[in-house]
C-alpha cells in the first residue's frame, strides 16, 4: 500500500515538472562553430582581416539577436598555414562540439577533405580552390572558385581584346593554391575559348622580374593572369612599369596588361606596389569600400562599431571572413525558423537548399549565394575592377564565366 | 643584345643585395663559426625599424636608414650578449640551435607588431623613372642598393685588413686561443660580430624592402634564399660572398631568360643555383674562397 502512494507521489511529481517545463519558453541555445587559420605565418596578410571579418559579423549577431536569444561562439585558432596544426585545431572544435567549420588554406582544405566528409560537417573555407568539392560533399565555396574567376577574366579578356588571337601568360603562386586553376584554364581553351596561353610562370621569392618580363614580352604575350598573393605581384608590376612594358590602358598594344583574381589583387596590392598598380585589373564577387555601396556603408559601420582600424575596415578580406560568418548564420537561422534542431545534419540540407527563391542575398557580394547537392560554389557572380588613382574602381558591369559552367 | 645585357646588369644588382643579405651570414661565423638561423629575421627588422622611424616617427627617409643601421647594431649585439655569449665554448650545434630559437622569438615579437600580417611601401623618395643605358634600364632603388651594397663591403674589407679590431677579429677567427692569449678579447670580439651582422642585415632590408614592399615573409626569406650564396663563397669570405652573390644572381637572370619558359622548362631560375652550387662544392668542397682547414689527428 505504502509503496502504490510513493509511486503515485513520484508520477503526479513528474508530472508536474514536466508540465511547468512544457510552460517555460525554451531556454537560449549556444551554437559552436570553429574557424582555424593563419594568423601568423604564411599570407596571415589575409587571414588576420578574415578572422576580424568572421569574428565582427558573428558579434553583430549575437549583438543585433538575429538568432534571437540564441548565441552563436566562434572559437578561432590560429594554425600558421600548417596543414598538420590546422587538423590539430579542427579535432579540437569537435570536441568542443561544433555544428560547423570554417576553414582557410587550399592545403589544409585538400588535406582535410576525407575528416569533413566522415564528421559530415559542413565547411566553408577560405580557398576557392575548384579541387576542394572533387569527392566532397560537405565543402562550399563561398564564391566561385579560381578557375571560375581566371576563365571568367579570360572571357573578358577574349571580348575587350581588338586583333588576333590574344596571346595570355599566367603567373601562379607554386603551390596547390597556384596550380589549381590552371588546368581548367585550359580545358576552357580546349573547349573553344580564344585565348593562346604561351607560358604557365611559378614565381619564386623573387627580388627582380626583369628575365621573366623581357622572355614574355618577346613572346609576344600581351595579357598576364596572375594567381597568387600580392607581394610578388607587387614586385612584378613595379619592374613592369621599370621596364615600359606594362600597358597604360586595357589592351595597349606592343604592351603587357597585368590581371588578377581574388587574392592577388586588394588595398594591400596597391599599398606595396604603390604607382605600379595603376591599371591593374581584378575581379573578385565582393563588393569594395571604395565604391558607394549598401555592402560597403554596412561593413564600415560593423568595423567602426567593433574598433577596427581603417586597414581592416577597408580590406576585402574582412569582407570575405564577413561574408563566410552570413553565409552561417543564415544557414542557423533558416534552420531554426523550420523548428529544426540545429545540428550538423541540418545545417548541411539548409545550406543545399540555397537556391533558386531561396538563395541568400548578403549585402557584401555582387550576387547571391546559390548552393545545391552539385553546387557548391556560393556566389558565381563577379565584377572587374581596376586601380585608378591609387584606387580599386569597378569597371562595367558583373558578369559570369560561360565556359567554367561548359568545362563543369 | 641588349636582351643579354638587361640581364646582366640584373643579375649583377640582385646579386650585390645577395651578397648584402649573405655577408651578415659571414661576419658571424668568420669570428665564431656560428652559423646564425635567425638573419632572415634580423633583415626584417631592419626593414621595419626604417619604415617605423621614416613613416611613423616621421624622420627623413635617409636620416631613418642610418638611425636603423645603428639600432639594428645595438640590437644584435644585445642579442650576443643576452642568449649567446653564455654558450661560448659550448658545442657549436647548441648555439645554432639558440639562433633557431631565437628565430622563433624575433617571428614572435613580429607578429604582435603591425609589421607581422600587414604590408607597407615605403614613400616614394628616389624618382620612378629608370635610369636607361641604351636599352637597359636600371631603377633608382636598385642602383642605390647597389651602391649602398658596394661602399658596405668595400667598408667592411677595409675594416677587416686595416683596423686593430678588424684584425682582431680575423685573429680569433684563425684561433680563439691564440688570440686570447696575445690579449684579444675574444667575447667583445664575437659582440662585435653580431653587431656589425646586424647592421648590414638591416641595409640589406631597407634595400630589399624598397624593391619588394614590406612584406613579413618575403623579407625573412631572404635570409634562407641566399643561404646558397653563403655556402658557394665559403662561409668565411667577404669576397666570397660577393663573388657568389654575383653568380647567383647572373645563373638566376640567365636561367630565368634562356631556359624558362622553353623545351616545357619552368622556375629553373629557383632551382639551377643549387645544382650549380652542388657542382661547385663537389669540386671545391670549402666554397669558392672558404678556408680550407686542414686538421692533424
Amino acid at each position: 500500500m505504502k509503496t502504490n502512494k510513493k509511486v503515485l507521489i513520484c508520477y503526479i511529481a513528474a508530472s508536474f515538472i514536466l508540465f511547468a517545463a512544457a510552460l517555460q519558453p525554451a531556454a537560449a541555445q549556444t551554437y559552436k562553430i570553429g574557424l582555424s587559420l593563419a594568423i601568423t605565418g604564411p599570407t596571415s596578410d589575409a587571414g588576420v582581416p578574415y578572422s576580424k571579418g568572421v569574428e565582427d559579423y558573428f558579434k553583430y549577431a549575437n549583438d543585433m539577436k538575429l538568432l534571437g536569444d540564441d548565441k552563436l561562439d566562434c572559437m578561432i585558432k590560429d594554425d600558421a598555414y600548417k596543414t598538420d596544426v590546422t587538423k590539430r585545431n579542427f579535432e579540437e572544435f569537435l570536441d568542443q562540439g561544433i555544428e560547423l567549420y570554417l576553414n582557410y588554406s587550399t592545403g589544409s582544405t585538400l588535406g582535410l577533405k576525407k575528416d569533413f566528409e566522415e564528421e559530415k560537417i559542413p565547411t566553408l573555407p577560405a580557398s576557392f580552390h575548384a579541387g576542394n568539392l572533387d569527392d566532397s560533399n560537405y565543402i562550399f565555396l563561398p564564391i566561385v572558385s579560381y578557375s571560375g574567376q581566371l576563365i571568367g577574366l579570360a572571357e573578358y579578356v577574349t571580348k575587350m581584346h581588338q586583333g588576333e588571337t590574344p596571346k595570355v601568360a599566367m603567373f601562379i603562386h607554386p603551390s596547390a593554391f597556384g596550380r589549381g586553376p590552371v588546368e581548367d584554364l585550359k580545358k576552357a581553351v580546349e573547349a573553344g575559348l580564344n585565348i593562346e596561353i604561351v607560358e604557365v610562370v611559378e614565381h619564386g621569392k623573387d627580388l627582380d622580374n626583369t628575365a621573366m618580363l623581357k622572355r614574355l614580352s618577346s613572346k609576344g604575350v600581351q595579357y598576364v593572369f596572375c594567381h597568387t598573393v600580392q607581394s610578388p605581384v607587387a614586385t612584378m608590376l613595379k619592374d613592369a612599369q621599370r621596364l615600359d612594358v606594362a600597358a597604360s590602358k586595357f589592351g595597349e598594344n606592343g604592351k603587357m596588361t597585368f590581371l588578377g583574381i581574388h587574392y592577388t589583387g586588394g588595398n594591400d596590392l596597391i599599398a606595396l606596389a604603390g604607382d605600379a598598380s595603376e591599371n591593374f585589373f581584378w575581379t573578385t564577387s565582393y563588393t569594395l569600400t571604395s565604391e558607394d555601396t549598401d555592402g560597403a556603408r554596412i561593413q564600415l559601420e560593423m568595423a567602426k562599431k567593433y574598433g577596427r582600424d581603417d586597414k581592416i575596415a577597408n580590406s576585402h578580406n574582412y569582407t570575405n571572413g564577413i561574408m563566410v560568418a552570413q553565409i552561417a548564420v543564415e544557414a542557423i537561422r533558416r534552420t531554426k525558423a523550420k523548428g529544426k534542431k540545429i545540428v550538423r545534419e541540418n545545417l548541411y540540407e539548409e545550406l543545399n537548399a540555397m537556391n533558386g527563391m531561396n538563395a541568400f542575398y548578403p549585402v557584401t557580394t555582387v550576387g547571391p549565394v546559390t548552393y545545391s547537392k552539385t553546387d557548391r560554389q556560393g556566389v558565381d557572380t563577379l565584377q572587374l575592377y581596376k586601380v585608378k588613382n591609387g584606387v580599386f574602381r569597378s569597371t562595367g558591369s558583373t558578369f559570369t564565366s560561360e565556359y567554367y559552367k561548359k568545362i563543369q | 643584345m641588349s636582351y643579354f645585357l638587361q640581364l646582366v646588369v640584373s643579375g649583377i644588382v640582385v646579386g650585390s643585395i645577395y651578397a648584402l643579405s649573405a655577408l651578415g651570414f659571414v661576419l658571424i661565423y668568420k669570428s665564431s663559426r656560428v652559423i646564425n638561423l635567425a638573419h632572415g629575421q634580423i633583415i626584417a627588422s631592419g626593414c621595419f625599424i626604417t619604415y617605423a622611424l621614416n613613416v611613423w616617427v616621421g624622420i627623413p627617409i635617409y636620416l631613418a636608414f642610418v638611425l636603423s643601421l645603428i639600432i639594428t647594431f645595438f640590437l644584435a649585439m644585445g642579442v650576443e650578449r643576452l642568449f649567446l655569449r653564455r654558450l661560448i665554448g659550448e658545442p657549436i650545434i647548441s648555439v645554432i640551435m639558440v639562433t633557431i630559437g631565437l628565430m622563433s622569438i624575433l617571428d614572435g615579437i613580429i607578429y604582435l607588431t603591425p609589421f607581422g600580417a600587414e604590408n607597407f611601401s615605403f614613400p616614394e623618395f628616389l624618382p620612378t623613372t629608370p635610369i636607361m643605358m641604351g636599352d637597359v634600364s636600371i631603377s633608382w632603388t636598385q642602383l642605390v642598393g647597389v651602391i649602398i651594397t658596394a661602399l658596405l663591403i668595400g667598408g667592411f674589407s677595409w675594416f677587416f685588413k686595416k683596423t686593430t679590431i678588424g684584425i682582431a677579429k680575423r685573429a680569433v677567427a684563425d684561433d680563439q686561443l691564440a688570440a686570447m692569449s696575445i690579449g684579444v678579447s675574444v667575447p667583445k670580439v664575437f659582440g662585435l660580430a653580431w653587431a656589425t651582422a646586424g647592421l648590414t642585415a638591416a641595409a640589406a632590408g631597407g634595400i630589399i624592402g624598397n624593391i619588394t614592399g614590406l612584406n613579413f615573409d618575403t623579407l625573412h626569406a631572404v635570409g634562407i634564399t641566399v643561404f646558397p650564396v653563403v655556402i658557394l663563397g665559403g662561409l668565411d669570405s667577404i669576397l666570397g660572398a660577393v663573388v657568389a652573390g654575383i653568380i647567383m644572381g647572373l645563373i638566376q637572370q640567365f636561367a630565368g631568360g634562356y631556359l624558362d619558359g622553353n623545351w616545357g622548362l619552368n622556375s629553373t631560375a629557383e632551382v639551377l643555383p643549387y645544382i650549380i652550387l652542388l657542382i661547385i662544392l663537389l669540386i671545391k668542397p670549402h666554397g669558392l674562397f672558404g678556408t680550407h682547414e686542414i686538421e692533424r689527428v
